[in-house]
């Protein structure tokens, strides 16, 4: 058979030119799009799970449920755990299903003392994603000033966000990300109704204010560091609409003190002492640099929606991973030169080829990671270590199946032990594929980095077997192959 | 030759036991849970200070956390594990304090779970791995027949339950990164009981076999001994390869993988198609005949 004709022989050098094509960007560091990444456990660096409070969004969603009730529906309504209680005595009448479902509501009870409703899971969920996509961006915002361009922020299930970012450990970053940043202005108020009193814990001054703030942060526009006789300040400017109500503000309450609180609690109550129009202040307070540069950074970035906690942190030192990567690689080449030795050693020529399918195999899966962009992990190279053993278990079927059919000397023992094989393979390699695209789909951290490089793996595995494998045998007389004793 | 299928009732006593003691030693010994399923903190720390000697400078700090240090086999790096509490994001502060004032400790790795997280975890690996569990039985039911399905699912919980056995006898730490080695253990069960189905399907399908089923196994394993054995030993060689040369913190994992391809060629040779034939295909092939 001669070599050009077959499709295999051109398929080959196809792919071939996309191993070479995807994995040479690697190589040459500069700005390419296509990389395989690193993750942390690899080249070092910390990383932040932080949580979104799911309670507190489901009670400002309730919250603002209700005041869309009164204002334009007329019905007063209270929460109760997490649900809405309309009583009766109100033109109930007005909420038919269909408003109630606009409101993305669902109906949970109806007595004679009134309706109960509660948020569809569905929407709140809905709800819940865009709040996290929405914290993402701020979060991306106030560690942006880090100038770190590998960071890699990330939304994780429904209310979660993931930060990672290689190199050394900034401490500020964990100041930076973690305060919700709810910074609220509170006119004085003498008379004890509606009224709060916030402290500052440092210097201990009070002051009992109203408690329905009169201006938020969310009017921001920019803040920044700057000093004022030498002591660092924040300044900050509010938007047109800002500037307006801070106007107002101020100019009604010319003498009396305005408290500034940032999530609930005081950091100074300065007094009015005229009108500011301009729409531009300063916020002084016992700041060092650091603390009011960071004060800065989260007041332009925006408040985050609800509290955020962290619920998991790593720090990988920068030796570690690379004395486990050199190492780590250094081994599973020793494993891989193992391997390819005995089965040249028991297999021949055969055995020969099977040293080509496992290095055409490696490069497949290389430069399909670069193509996806795949973030390798330590359980990454576990799942390759798995998918070469499948690979080299590919070719001992084959091989052993040639070998039996030469020896009941049937007729195309070549081509007919390549292909019983290949079934067999075929199932038991697309097993454990679909259970590892489950395990990617539902898995997490680890799981998902060691499933990612088992399907690409398998794939390639797969892809290798049937393409560049049986060229080489189809190539090689028969004589040649070793398999026919 | 080796009569496997005779085999088969001495091999069910075997694993039944087997089965029997990893549930004792889990229920007396208990897992070695890590961080990732408990909460808390780990560090691992590159020191020359012995284990006692890193307690006395944990003592520095007010606690009534359990700590608990191990050193790593062959190296001078030191895991230290301590147990969550209250106000933990100032404790996490107060240690990486307390290690940058010793300069003999060089931190590695520092990590903190928060235990709701780990709940979260526990919850979402078991679901991964369930929901694979229910896509390899589902396939295997479709190419073959539903006692491969059960029969398969069967030797890999066998193989993946007596890998956590193991790991509590050794006291080796059970945590996100050994779920995917006990995964790993799960492939490659599942690879090499299928290759014997395959056999044993086709063999069977042969209109002039006329053998009985437990020829027709023995076949399929005599027929595919070679290449059993082959790839377990040469998946050995690599994995002892990886033991030796790998970096401390991932020596356990390819130990638990040896194990398991141990297990899983145990499993696949004397449990799996033995559990075929009593779940009566026998049946289903002659009513195929007739």
């Amino acid at each position: 058979m001669s070599f050009f004709k077959q499709w295999r022989f051109w398929f080959s050098l196809l792919l071939l030119g996309f191993c070479i094509y995807f994995i040479q960007p690697n190589f040459n560091s500069k700005n390419s799009d296509f990389k395989i990444n690193f993750g942390l456990d690899i080249q070092g660096g910390y990383s932040y799970l932080l949580e979104l409070n799911e309670n507190e969004f489901k009670q400002n969603l309730l919250v603002k449920t209700i005041q869309v009730l009164e204002s334009s529906y007329n019905l007063q309504s209270s929460i109760l755990e997490d649900q809405i209680f309309i009583p009766t005595g109100q033109n109930i009448d007005n909420l038919s299903n269909l408003t109630i479902q606009s409101l993305g509501l669902e109906e949970v009870d109806r007595s004679n003392e009134g309706v109960f409703l509660r948020i569809i899971e569905q929407n709140f969920n809905q709800s819940l994603s865009e709040m996290t996509l929405n914290a993402v961006e701020i979060v991306r915002s106030r560690v942006d000033f880090l100038g770190n361009k590998e960071l890699s922020i990330q939304k994780v299930g429904l209310n979660k966000i993931l930060l990672e970012i290689p190199g050394n450990l900034d401490n500020n970053i964990k100041d930076v990300i973690s305060k919700t940043a709810k910074l609220t202005l509170h006119i004085e108020k003498k008379t004890l109704a509606n009224s709060k009193i916030f402290i500052n814990d440092e210097t201990g001054e009070e002051v009992r204010v109203q408690e329905i703030p009169n201006l938020t942060g969310d009017y921001i526009q920019d803040a920044s560091l700057q000093y004022n006789q030498n002591e660092p300040v924040v300044a900050f400017s509010f938007n047109k609409e800002g500037s307006d109500l801070f106007a107002k503000m101020t100019s009604e309450n010319v003498g009396s003190r305005f408290a500034i609180v940032l999530d609930g609690a005081l950091i100074t109550a300065p007094v009015i002492r005229e009108a500011i129009t301009g729409g531009s202040g300063q916020i002084s307070g016992n700041f060092t640099n650091e603390s009011a540069n960071n004060l800065a950074i989260i007041l332009k970035s925006g408040s985050l929606p609800t509290e955020i906690k962290i619920i998991q942190e790593k720090q990988v030192g920068p030796t570690l991973g690379r004395e486990g990567v050199q190492k780590g690689i250094y081994a599973s080449l020793i494993a891989l030169i193992t391997i390819t030795l005995f089965m040249i050693a028991y297999y021949k020529v055969s055995g020969l080829f099977t040293a080509f399918t496992i290095i055409s195999c490696l490069g497949l899966l290389f430069a399909f990671m670069t193509l996806l962009n795949t973030t390798l992990t330590l359980p990454g190279v576990i799942g390759i270590v798995l998918t070469i053993g499948m690979c080299v278990d590919a070719n001992v079927l084959v091989f052993e199946r040639i070998r039996e059919n030469f020896k009941n000397k049937l007729e195309n023992p070549k081509n007919d032990g390549f292909n019983s094989a290949y079934v067999t393979i075929l199932d038991s390699n697309l097993t454990t594929l679909f259970a590892a695209i489950f395990l990617f789909a539902f898995g997490f951290g680890p799981i998902r980095g060691f499933s990612i490089s088992l399907i690409i793996g398998i794939i390639s595995s797969l892809l290798v077997t049937y393409v560049i494998l049986k060229f080489l045998l189809n190539i090689t007389s028969e004589k040649y192959l070793g398999l026919n004793k | 030759m080796i009569n496997f299928y005779s085999y088969k009732n001495k091999s069910y006593l075997a694993s039944s036991l087997l089965i029997i003691l990893t549930v004792i030693i889990i229920f007396f010994k208990g897992l070695n849970l890590g961080i990732d399923f408990k909460g808390g903190l780990n560090f691992e720390v590159r020191t020359i200070l012995s284990n006692e000697q890193i307690l006395n400078v944990f003592q520095e700090i007010n606690s009534d956390r359990e700590i608990i240090v191990k050193k790593e086999i062959g190296s001078d790096v030191h895991t230290i594990r301590i147990e969550t509490g209250d106000d933990n994001a100032s404790f996490i502060e107060e240690i990486n304090q307390l290690i940058l004032d010793h300069p003999e400790m060089e931190i590695l790795i520092s990590e903190y779970i928060e235990p709701t997280f780990s709940d979260e975890l526990i919850k979402n690996s078991l679901y991964a791995m369930v929901s694979s569990l229910l896509v390899i039985a589902f396939y295997i039911w479709i190419r073959f027949d539903w006692q491969f399905a059960a029969s398969g699912i069967f030797a890999l919980l066998h193989d993946v339950f007596i890998a956590i056995g193991f790991m509590s006898i050794f006291n080796i730490e059970f945590n996100l990164t050994m779920i995917a080695a006990l995964l790993l253990i799960a492939g490659y069960s599942i690879n090499d009981t299928i290759v014997l189905f395959d056999r044993l399907r086709t063999i069977t399908s042969d209109e002039d076999n006329k053998d009985s089923f437990s020829d027709n196994v023995n076949n399929s394993i005599k027929l595919n001994l070679r290449r059993t054995i082959l790839t377990s030993f040469t998946t050995i060689l690599a994995l002892i390869c990886l033991v030796i040369l790998a970096p401390v913190n991932l020596t356990e994992m390819p130990i638990v993988f040896i194990f398991g391809v141990l297990t899983g060629t145990y499993s696949s040779l004397f449990l799996a198609l033995g559990i075929v034939g009593d779940l009566n295909y026998e049946a289903v092939l002659k009513a195929r005949d007739s």
